[in-house]
């Protein structure tokens, strides 16, 4: 007892300890001068952003008026002076060049060529450039854009290296640009790509494809990618573009040991009705797990045939899965007169929820 | 006696002073990781523009499920705004959870539904569904409707997830208003994911009391007039913007918000679906669902969108949100105590060893020391010993500590949404957080008080929910699960 009350009196009075006291001070006094520091912050970040974007409003409308001018006029020189006298901070040549990107994006032919000249004689590229060398990431990512809506290839090289970077984003970016500035192969990178190529990139990549009506490649050269993701890429693209002369690499990959690459392929054979395939399908439904067996009846609802009518009453029959049951019946279905004879005599069975299934099958409301 | 005293005062002293010290240092580490985290998201996500994948193909496809309970006067026209998300491939799924208005009726009559034979599996169990609607216009072809007997709201949510088709589920409250890309911006970290599962996406939820909104949607944003749910807005934009995105930046979020989630389908019904046994079902089922991913070896993530993306309406009055906070009280230690074997274990990596033990000390147990504190001050008081000079030391230092942390969230929402364009809403919330710590705080450690008396007492009812309602009509709307 006497050693507790000892640490009790060294200790009780910790709260008129003067190092206690001195702390407890420090801290109130920093956290009233960090308040005040913090609304002025606060006040300067409102300020700025709204002087910001006032500026940038008044010099967008500006160079609008001005680029057209330029690029509908027959004095270039006196037009591009006009511009230079505007654009001399860095926050007003950013302003236009992404007013530069924004109406490359509706102009093609010769309107296009001059409006990438006037970036070049304006010595905007070299903006750029120094932003693809910057080491902060989103300022490299900024250069990337800005080049490849310009069409400048000189940092290609620069760009490449990006590909490799951990930085999920930068590299998506740096994908993206060389899609737009590799002109012998611009999806030489997939050929090269550890890391995993994410939905995400790939729905980028196709939406690049398809806004800015690039050369749809054989996506059927990627379906033996060591990478996993890639071939999932491939199949994808197969499918989207419907790219039917990749028939026979389709096929060998739904041997593919990697179960989703497998139900991609599956998903392929069934959007651009491979009929060649229904055999095999079939074959391998037992194999397969839930998810592509799944995929393997919805397949074959898209491609309706004759010959898989018996396997279709097999899997309707036999499966005790729901989504199964469905799919199965609204294959059938999909076949026609034969298909709907089939459905209205089981409809006359009392056997297991056949009347439920058919009618939920043949409700347009529902599918 | 009077060492044993001693003692005991001893302990009760520094117990409490050395809680308070580790707290608000647990406070400002998160929200230093979360200010890195934020910029990060901030500068990721300038370059990306949304609309363009629309109508993507590759995106996955998701099934919005909303449960309405006696929510006539407002359904069809909520059921409207989710119909109109910016998105190509999902549906919506509105479950009437046995209303006792004309809720079903409204929307039968608005959206020309007619009953269906829709075949499904009860996979996760729910009540009897009545029956599923589907309209036989066209244009309202993505809209399916079930009637059920009520269950309450996690158990309209498993009806829904029992019908859907979908890969994603999406769960709201259907008198939320989602920002119209919502969607797009939930399902990005679904296609994001590498070698880690994502099994789960919240985001910010925002208040709408005051503002200005039109055919669902809201057309100004301005801050509430009134000091109840103003000074909700500065707790929510601490605890969403401080806390939750340095939660969801160490994989260690608990909770996802029961206002708007998205999570795997496939994960959710393997886990069993939501919960009817608590009426914390949104923070039990992201727990259920990290233990079994935890416990299956899976890798997995859930992730944390710092965008707003729903717009709620919170209590304006003392006795309702009263209601809600002994609601949150007792869902909180519901879950706790479910998933007890979590606490600071190691085989759940972060999730075990902070995320849990963080809800378990910071969330469920400091408001109960606080207010033992309460009691201790005053038992000093009456004993005369209380150290006057000291204890003024103290409370300022708790005072303007959070003063500063509330201004710091202040700041982050300035910096990173800035959706007060209003120069004198800024002051006007800046100005709240200066009674917060005085008026309101005391308010809600009673409240979390009242929450684990009730719990002790049996009590597990949701408790009569009302609300303002939005636009014009400004009517008592009941919302309540039984």
């Amino acid at each position: 007892m006497p050693d507790i009350q000892n640490l009790i009196d060294n200790y009780y009075h910790l709260f008129s300890n003067r190092i206690v006291v001195l702390a407890l001070v420090i801290v109130i006094v920093t956290c009233i001068v960090g308040m005040f520091i913090l609304l002025v912050w606060i006040l300067i970040n409102r300020n700025n952003l709204k002087k910001r974007l006032m500026l940038g409003e008044k010099l967008l409308v500006h160079y609008q008026t001005l680029l057209i001018d330029y690029l509908f006029s027959d004095d270039n020189a006196q037009e591009m002076d006009k511009i230079k006298k505007i654009a001399q901070s860095e926050f007003s040549r950013n302003i236009l060049i992404n007013q530069m990107i924004d109406l490359s994006i509706n102009l093609s032919g010769e309107a296009k060529t001059k409006l990438r000249e006037l970036y070049v004689c304006m010595g905007l590229h070299q903006d750029s450039i120094r932003k693809v060398h910057h080491r902060k990431w989103h300022i490299k990512i900024k250069g990337f854009k800005e080049l490849s809506f310009m069409d400048i290839t000189t940092v290609n090289d620069a760009i490449r290296k990006a590909l490799e970077s951990k930085n999920d984003i930068l590299r998506l970016e740096a994908q993206l640009a060389l899609v737009r500035l590799e002109k012998h192969d611009p999806f030489g990178f997939l050929d090269h790509l550890v890391h995993p190529f994410t939905m995400w990139e790939q729905l980028n990549v196709h939406e690049l494809i398809t806004f800015h009506n690039l050369i749809v490649p054989d996506f059927s050269r990627w379906l033996n990618s060591t990478n996993d993701t890639v071939v999932v890429f491939a199949l994808n693209m197969i499918r989207v573009f419907k790219q039917t002369q990749a028939v026979d690499c389709v096929v060998e990959t739904l041997k593919h040991p990697n179960t989703v690459i497998r139900r991609h392929a599956i998903d392929v054979c069934g959007e651009i009705q491979l009929r060649e395939t229904l055999p095999t399908l079939k074959n391998r439904y037992k194999d397969e797990d839930y998810h592509n067996g799944l995929a393997i009846v919805q397949a074959m609802g898209k491609m309706p045939d004759k010959s898989i009518l018996g396997f279709l009453k097999l899997v309707l029959d036999k499966e005790e899965d729901v989504q199964l049951q469905i799919e199965a019946a609204m294959a059938i279905n999909k076949m026609g007169d034969i298909g709907t004879a089939v459905l209205e005599k089981l409809m006359l069975s009392g056997y297991k929820n056949y009347q439920i299934i058919i009618r939920h099958v043949l409700d347009k409301r529902i599918n | 006696m009077e060492t044993i005293s001693n003692i005991f005062l001893f302990t009760v002293n520094h117990v409490i002073f050395i809680l308070t010290c580790l707290l608000f240092a647990v406070y400002l580490t998160l929200s230093f990781i979360s200010a890195a985290a934020l910029r990060k998201y901030l500068r990721k996500n300038s370059y990306v523009d949304y609309h363009s994948i629309i109508l993507a193909p590759l995106t996955p496809s998701v099934s919005v499920i909303a449960p309405a309970y006696n929510e006539e006067r407002s359904i069809v026209e909520n059921i409207r705004a989710l119909m109109s998300l910016y998105y190509n491939n999902f549906e919506v799924i509105v479950v009437n959870d046995g209303s006792t208005d004309g809720t079903f009726n409204r929307m039968m009559e608005a959206y020309e539904l007619e009953r269906v034979s829709y075949f499904f599996d009860y996979r996760i169990p729910c009540e009897r569904i009545r029956g599923v609607y589907k309209s036989h216009n066209r244009s309202f072809k993505k809209l399916t409707v079930i009637d059920k007997v009520n269950g309450g709201k996690a158990d309209a949510l498993n009806a829904g997830i029992n019908i859907s088709k979908k890969d994603l589920i999406c769960s709201i409250d259907v008198d939320s208003i989602m920002e119209p890309d919502a969607l797009l911006k939930m399902v990005k970290p679904f296609m994001e994911e590498t070698g880690k599962e994502v099994i789960g996406a919240g985001g910010v939820i925002r208040i709408a009391n005051s503002c200005v909104i039109e055919d669902g949607q809201i057309k100004e944003i301005r801050l509430p007039n009134e000091f109840l749910p103003r000074v909700q807005v500065l707790e929510y934009t601490r605890a969403f913007l401080l806390a939750r995105m340095a939660w969801g930046k160490l994989n260690g979020l608990l909770l996802i918000s029961g206002a708007l989630g998205m999570f795997d389908k496939e994960v959710v019904i393997q886990c069993g679906g939501y919960s009817t046994k608590t009426v914390g079902e949104d923070m039990e089922l992201v727990v259920r669902m990290r233990r079994y991913m935890a416990e299956h070896k899976r890798p997995y993530q859930v992730v944390y969108i710092p965008d707003p993306l729903v717009w709620t309406e919170v209590p304006a009055t003392r006795k309702i949100l009263a209601r809600q906070r002994n609601r949150w009280t007792r869902g909180t230690l519901e879950t706790l105590r479910t998933h007890k074997k979590l606490f600071f274990n190691y085989k759940y990596g972060i999730f075990g060893m902070l995320g849990y033990t963080y809800w378990f000390f910071f969330e469920w147990l400091a408001p109960i020391l606080e207010f033992l504190g309460y009691l201790y001050f005053a038992y000093l008081i009456i004993v005369q010993a209380v150290n006057w000079s000291f204890f003024l030391l103290l409370l300022a230092f708790v005072y303007f500590f959070a003063v500063f942390l509330s201004t710091w969230a202040v700041l982050f929402e300035e910096k990173t949404f800035h959706k007060y364009k209003n120069r004198k809403d800024v002051f006007r919330l800046i100005g709240t957080a200066f009674f917060e710590p005085l008026l309101y705080h005391p308010l809600t450690v009673w409240w979390a008080m009242r929450g684990n008396i009730d719990y002790l007492r049996g009590v597990r009812s949701w408790g009569h929910m009302e609300r303002e309602g939005f636009g014009k009509d400004k009517k008592t709307k009941p919302k309540a699960d039984k």
